[in-house]
């Protein structure tokens, strides 16, 4: 078998493994839910919402559950394994082995993702039901199979971009306040609270440019029609432009993170 | 034929100094002074094949470290090293399917899966063929005592079966040169001597080349031929394990049993007292004349049993670090 897929089958019976814990961070992810359909529900029967934000009551409900969903189908736990492996000498069992690092990761990670992604795709089936049937959510076959595709692609970016971050352990002492603070930044930053647009112009280009918003909201914008098919081909083009970006500053960050790695303790 | 060849091999770590307290963590803020530390000075050694040597040294001595630039997890600061053939640090492919490294303190293997999991991984990862790895497996899992513990995940293993499994996974791929790196530390007596019968008996059986570095002299003796004793990052000694008594200048160390109580002064006369309790006496004694000496004993005092050994392994080495530390 191929090492990469053996991995891959190790990460699905190792997140089988913890069951709870897989429960538990589907569970909690409800309550920001909750807490944003009071904000919003409060928010939009208040003022006239709708003019600032570009918006409907519906419109924005059912952003708010679809990017509750894609921020849990594409998150990643990761940062924090590799920064121990890092500080603490974990990374030497891969040194001395004939296997790459970062396919050794992505095949874990994504292997740890299956039984989760599978979950999900329960939920996911009722979120988008029930935002049909309340919201209006009017949805396309087209759609449905974009939006996995981008969900894919989208995937494969936070991998990249966590990877990425991950690897600056080789240059930061103490990086667990700085995952923590990138982590939140990035669910905001790529649309997974709010959508990014309601703040204008402005900030609907810098989104557009950044890598970030391809992780969140792009696919939310394309399940739930904003996008048109244009936008939803240059999108795919920026998405495989990203995961380029950071697979390559990956790679570049990993060879010049081993000149500095000191192995320590052991 | 050497298969390990290291030539003036040196390290040097950077590192910040911080004093102690508040006002030093909020001093390095802004300020920053960095110093070097020499963990490896100057080494130079060779391994012929099938050969086990014991890298001995006190904590901190630059042990871990040579291994660390020999496996090819660290690059040097200057110096050569040749491992079968290849430069550790430029780690290729094919120099890591002839090596494997265990580490007392590190885990190897997936911590929430069986170790037959990590099995199978090595399998895939050296491509070893289904019939070697079954042949490898069924053979050393006999031998290390852990055939039943295949299917228990790793976490669930007590210390000792941790480290039989450790160093199963590490031989899956049949390395010809094996680093242990305090493979005992922290194991009973029995685990311990189960896996220096199991290192001692693959070598024989494999021709495995072996460094091994220990805190446990009984590894040491029972394992090695020859030792390389490292100090503050140097060489300080490299030469068969029998010869290291001889620098405590050809000693004995012999010990009385007694049928009645004796005191410290009445053995003082024969020799240097290293102990002497009631009934019981040790005794340090030069290796020449001590047939004289103990025939005198045995006129004199009111022996009931005695036995002559060489001097203790650990007392020549600590002797050796002591030495080098007052030099350096």
């Amino acid at each position: 078998m191929n090492p990469y897929r053996c991995v891959f089958h190790m990460g699905i019976e190792k997140s089988l493994e913890y069951r709870v814990n897989f429960l538990l961070t589907m569970t909690s992810s409800i309550f920001p839910v909750i807490i944003q359909t009071i904000m919003w529900t409060y928010f939009y029967g208040k003022t006239d919402a709708a003019a600032s934000t570009g918006y409907t009551y519906s419109q924005i409900m059912i952003y708010t559950l679809l990017a509750t969903l894609v921020s849990q189908l594409v998150s990643t736990g990761f940062a924090w394994q590799m920064n121990d492996d890092i500080k603490r000498g974990g990374l030497n069992k891969y040194l001395v082995r004939p296997v790459h690092y970062g396919g050794y990761q992505l095949s874990s990670f994504l292997g740890e993702k299956i039984p989760q992604l599978l979950m999900l795709l329960v939920v996911s089936v009722a979120v988008i039901s029930f935002s049909a049937a309340v919201f209006g959510l009017t949805l396309s076959a087209t759609r449905i199979l974009l939006f996995i595709i981008s969900l894919l692609f989208a995937l494969a970016l936070n991998f990249f971009l966590f990877y990425t971050v991950a690897l600056t352990s080789f240059w930061l002492t103490d990086v667990d306040q700085f995952f923590g603070t990138i982590s939140i930044v990035l669910v905001v930053i790529s649309g997974g609270v709010l959508p990014l647009d309601i703040f204008g112009e402005k900030t609907v280009l810098i989104t557009k440019i950044l890598p970030f918003g391809y992780t969140t909201q792009f696919p939310v914008n394309i399940i739930n029609g904003r996008y048109d098919m244009q936008a939803v081909g240059v999108g795919f083009l920026c998405q495989l432009f990203w995961v380029a970006f950071f697979g390559i500053l990956g790679e570049v960050l990993w060879k010049k993170g081993l000149q500095r790695y000191v192995a320590v303790s052991g | 034929m050497a298969v390990i060849e290291v030539q003036h091999l040196k390290k040097e770590f950077s590192y910040y100094k911080k004093k102690p307290g508040l006002a030093g963590s909020l001093h390095n803020l802004f300020h920053r002074e960095t110093l070097t530390k020499e963990a490896v000075r100057d080494i130079s050694f060779s391994v012929e094949k099938g050969e086990i040597i014991g890298l001995l040294g006190p904590n901190g001595a630059g042990k871990t470290t040579t291994l660390k630039m020999l496996s090819g997890i660290l690059y040097p600061t200057s110096g050569q090293a040749v491992v079968d053939g290849f430069v550790p640090w430029e780690r290729q492919n094919a120099f890591k399917r002839r090596f494997s490294i265990v580490m007392g303190q590190k885990n190897q293997l997936w911590w929430d899966l069986p170790a037959s999991d990590s099995f199978y991984l090595n399998k895939c990862i050296f491509n070893i063929d289904d019939q070697q790895y079954i042949h490898t497996i069924e053979e050393l899992s006999e031998l290390l005592e852990v055939r039943e513990l295949m299917s228990v995940q790793v976490r669930r293993l007590s210390l000792g079966e941790r480290m039989k499994m450790e160093i199963l996974a590490a031989l899956i791929h049949r390395p010809d040169i094996l680093f242990l790196d305090e493979p005992t530390i922290g194991l009973d007596i029995v685990s311990q001597q189960k896996i220096r019968g199991f290192l001692r008996y693959y070598n024989e059986q494999q021709k495995t080349t072996i460094i091994l570095t220990s805190h446990y002299m009984r590894d040491i003796e029972e394992l090695c031929q020859r030792a390389v004793i490292i100090s503050q990052g140097q060489v300080v000694y490299d030469d068969t394990l029998s010869k290291i008594n001889q620098l405590m200048g050809d000693k004995k160390v012999l010990t009385l049993k007694f049928s009645e109580d004796i005191s410290a002064q009445q053995l003082a006369p024969f020799g240097k007292v290293r102990e002497c309790k009631c009934r019981e006496g040790i005794l340090e004694l030069p290796k020449e004349g001590i047939r004289t000496t103990m025939a005198d004993i045995l006129s004199r005092l009111p022996v009931e049993d005695f036995t002559v050994t060489e001097v203790p392994l650990e007392e020549s080495i600590a002797l050796i670090f002591r030495k080098e530390g007052a030099v350096s």
